[in-house]
């Protein structure tokens, strides 16, 4: 009961600090980006997501994980949900965060294990400037991920300058 | 002869507590070092070709990252120009908005950050933060662990400590080798003690991703970066590894923060006779560089640097407030024991308690100090009922709320027995009746039967290596009966894919509604403004169960 109460009282806070806000808050623009008027994606726009294996959101059941219908393969975000987040950001001003969210969407497509490599090879001494390169080209032409493997380039630039390359 | 007034004296807390008088050379000063560089910038063909007082050819890895990801082009050259005075002053003023505030503070350098703050009180401080907090409401974090890695305890300590009204969980463990068991008994405690309850496990940086990745977490939060080159590199990582990490778990549905803090670079010996404030304000502008929602920031585990020399616990609040200026969701520390006096213990705490911030501990521990896996906590369990009554002193909500015996026992019990049950369905070492009872009824690991270390560890093994994930432990709690919690757990990994709760200083409330610095925003612009106390709120704040009523008199 008491967690019940806590609860209210917090809604009520926000459902008040929603509609101050909402006068000034941009909405969806004809081109339809996300806003923070959208917001929270899954109670607003929940029928524009879906998993990266293409089911709809409104389809993701407790009793399809129990039956099996859904894996943890489904539980999983898809580029076009970060987009629509990074969209979001963007409306409240926070596009660095956007930035962040948008390089993620690009990383959906990489393996769990061979992300795991990538993150470890940009570890200062990991690597020689061409395996960092090679690694930007892998991200680039293999996943498309472009502003991930612009970061990568970036990277061995500055690694070079500061002497932080493998060094054998 | 000796002073008995001295000698009593000499044998307070306080003086056990270690002192160092200010040394700027070697960075042992908290902020407003003669050494700090004058706050300076050239913009040149879209690009900032000097800052800080150095010249693009002398910047090293840091200065690089910052000047090409951390601040805003457009206004940049205007905000620098300001008296960094004004800028302080509008601050704590009223009639200047939070978004006025941001239009400059995203736009400054590293240095201009520490000046400006540099001409802040601690009162004037706590004002700041009170309007620059980005969520509406606090919140509060705690930490869950034990000496023993008993996943029972944990399991339990959790649902308390939901009960009680914590947004967030972290555990970490003893033995590396017993993450996979913590993560799970904290994941599951926490959902059994009240839905939405976001929960992580630090480990070493890689270890920690692979465990979100497998849906044993909900976030992350020890992403260490730190202020110079070499501590960076002597961590292991550096600006472009840690923003590429930040994107691997945005990939992967889960939120994560930085965490950095005053001290670190001077305690591990390279602070390039900087102050510990300006040396934070560039792992600060890193964090926001590499576009991540929020930083625990507040000195952490080196708090024991700066509260050792003059104005430290200040340079404490004032690089919070940082965070804050650079919009970042704040989770402020209060954590690390670094006093004998309870005195100090709370007064290092009433800048983020009484002004409330994203998080205000990261974290309280949630068991006695003996437990706490994190060389211990500012405030501990045994510190409930004090927290509770300092917010009904203070009328202040500082997260927690008064709970009834009975409450915390149903939940302690009930979160061991969805653990058991969970543990039996996933063929693990079993968790037998005698652990349940003496979780539902501990204070601490003392009072907790030992485990079979060897097995347990065994069974990890072999459970990482059958691959188990998240979404098994929900068809393992539906199994063995428990399917409110086994929901929970469904709810929170449903919640990857929507990926609402990546914004900044998002919590969930029991309903998986999530709030956060896009729809809860902080709108404090001076009294009877931004967040207020509701009367429920306060009824359930001040009615601790031992006041006397005067109907009973």
């Amino acid at each position: 009961m008491d967690q019940e109460l806590l609860m209210k009282q917090i809604v009520e806070q926000v459902m008040a600090a929603m509609n101050k806000g909402a006068a000034s808050a941009p909405s969806t623009s004809a081109g339809g980006r996300m806003s923070a008027a959208n917001y929270p994606l899954a109670e607003k726009e929940a029928d524009k997501i879906k998993t990266p294996t293409g089911k709809p959101f409104n389809s993701l059941s407790y009793e399809k994980v129990l039956s099996g219908e859904l894996t943890s393969d489904d539980m999983r975000i898809a580029p076009e949900t970060l987009e629509y987040q990074a969209q979001v950001a963007e409306s409240v001003n926070r596009e660095a965060f956007a930035g962040n969210l948008r390089r993620a969407a690009e990383l959906i497509a990489v393996p769990d294990e061979r992300l795991l490599e990538i993150y470890n090879a940009l570890r200062p001494y990991r690597s020689t400037k061409q395996e960092l390169i090679d690694i930007a080209n892998e991200l680039d032409g293999k996943y498309g991920a472009k502003t991930a493997a612009g970061l990568v380039r970036e990277a061995a630039e500055v690694y070079e300058k500061r002497d932080r390359l493998k060094k054998f | 002869m000796k002073s008995k007034r001295f000698e009593a004296l000499a044998a307070r807390p306080v003086n056990q507590d270690g002192y160092v008088q200010e040394w700027p050379e070697v960075g042992l000063i908290a902020m407003n070092s003669p050494f700090d560089p004058k706050p300076s910038i050239k913009i040149e063909g879209g690009r900032i070709v000097e800052m800080d007082g150095k010249t693009r050819a002398d910047f090293d890895m840091l200065d690089t990252f910052i000047a090409d990801h951390a601040i805003r082009l457009g206004n940049a050259e205007k905000a620098m120009a300001m008296d960094s005075l004004d800028i302080a002053r509008k601050i704590v003023d009223i009639n200047v908005s939070r978004d006025e505030i941001l239009d400059i503070t995203l736009s400054v350098t590293p240095a201009k950050l520490t000046e400006i703050v540099g001409k802040l009180t601690i009162v004037e401080i706590m004002m700041g933060m009170t309007k620059m907090r980005a969520r509406l409401m606090p919140a509060n974090q705690c930490h869950v662990t034990n000496v023993k890695d008993n996943p029972v305890q944990i399991a339990a300590d959790a649902a308390e400590a939901a009960v009680r009204g914590f947004a967030e969980m972290e555990t970490t463990v003893g033995i590396a080798r017993y993450a996979p068991f913590n993560a799970m008994a904290l994941f599951v405690g926490a959902q059994a003690g009240r839905p939405g309850i976001m929960t992580q496990c630090a480990l070493e940086e890689a270890t920690e991703l692979q465990l979100g990745m497998r849906g044993f977490t909900t976030y992350a939060e020890t992403i260490s970066v730190y202020g110079t080159e070499p501590v960076f590199m002597d961590g292991d990582d550096t600006p472009y590894s840690k923003a590429f990490l930040a994107s691997c778990y945005a990939s992967r549905g889960l939120k994560m923060r930085f965490t950095s803090g005053t001290g670190s670079e001077v305690q591990m010996g390279y602070a390039e006779g900087k102050s510990m404030l300006y040396l934070e304000a560039r792992c600060l502008a890193v964090t926001k560089g590499a576009g991540v929602q929020g930083t625990q920031n507040g000195s952490v585990s080196c708090v024991g640097v700066p509260a050792g020399v003059p104005g430290g616990i200040r340079a404490i609040a004032a690089e919070n407030l940082i965070a804050m200026l650079l919009d970042l969701e704040s989770t402020t520390s209060n954590d690390q024991t670094f006093t004998h006096s309870d005195l100090r213990r709370v007064a290092r705490s009433v800048p983020q308690l009484f002004s409330g911030t994203d998080y205000i501990c990261s974290g309280y521990s949630a068991t006695p100090n003996y437990d706490n896996m994190f060389a211990g906590s500012n405030w501990d369990a045994d510190d409930y009922d004090d927290w509770n009554i300092i917010q009904r002193d203070m009328r202040i909500d500082g997260g927690l709320q008064p709970v009834k015996e009975d409450d915390v026992i149903k939940a302690r019990n009930k979160a061991a027995r969805a653990l058991q049950g969970m543990f039996r369905e996933l063929g693990l070492p079993p968790i037998t009746d005698e652990e349940v009872e003496a979780a539902t009824y501990a204070r601490g690991s003392e009072d907790m039967p030992n485990r079979n270390v060897n097995e347990d560890l065994k069974a990890i093994e072999d459970m990482m290596a059958r691959k188990v994930t998240g979404v098994d432990f929900v068809k393992a709690l539906d199994r063995a009966g428990f399917p409110d919690v086994a929901q929970n757990i469904y709810n929170m990994l449903r919640q990857k894919v929507a990926g609402d709760y990546l914004h900044t200083a998002s919590i969930f409330d029991k309903d998986f509604h999530v709030y956060s610095g896009v729809n809860a925003p902080n709108d404090y612009h001076g009294p009877m403004t931004g967040y207020q106390l509701s009367e429920e709120r306060w009824e359930q704040i001040k009615n601790i169960p031992n006041a006397i009523r005067p109907e009973d008199i």
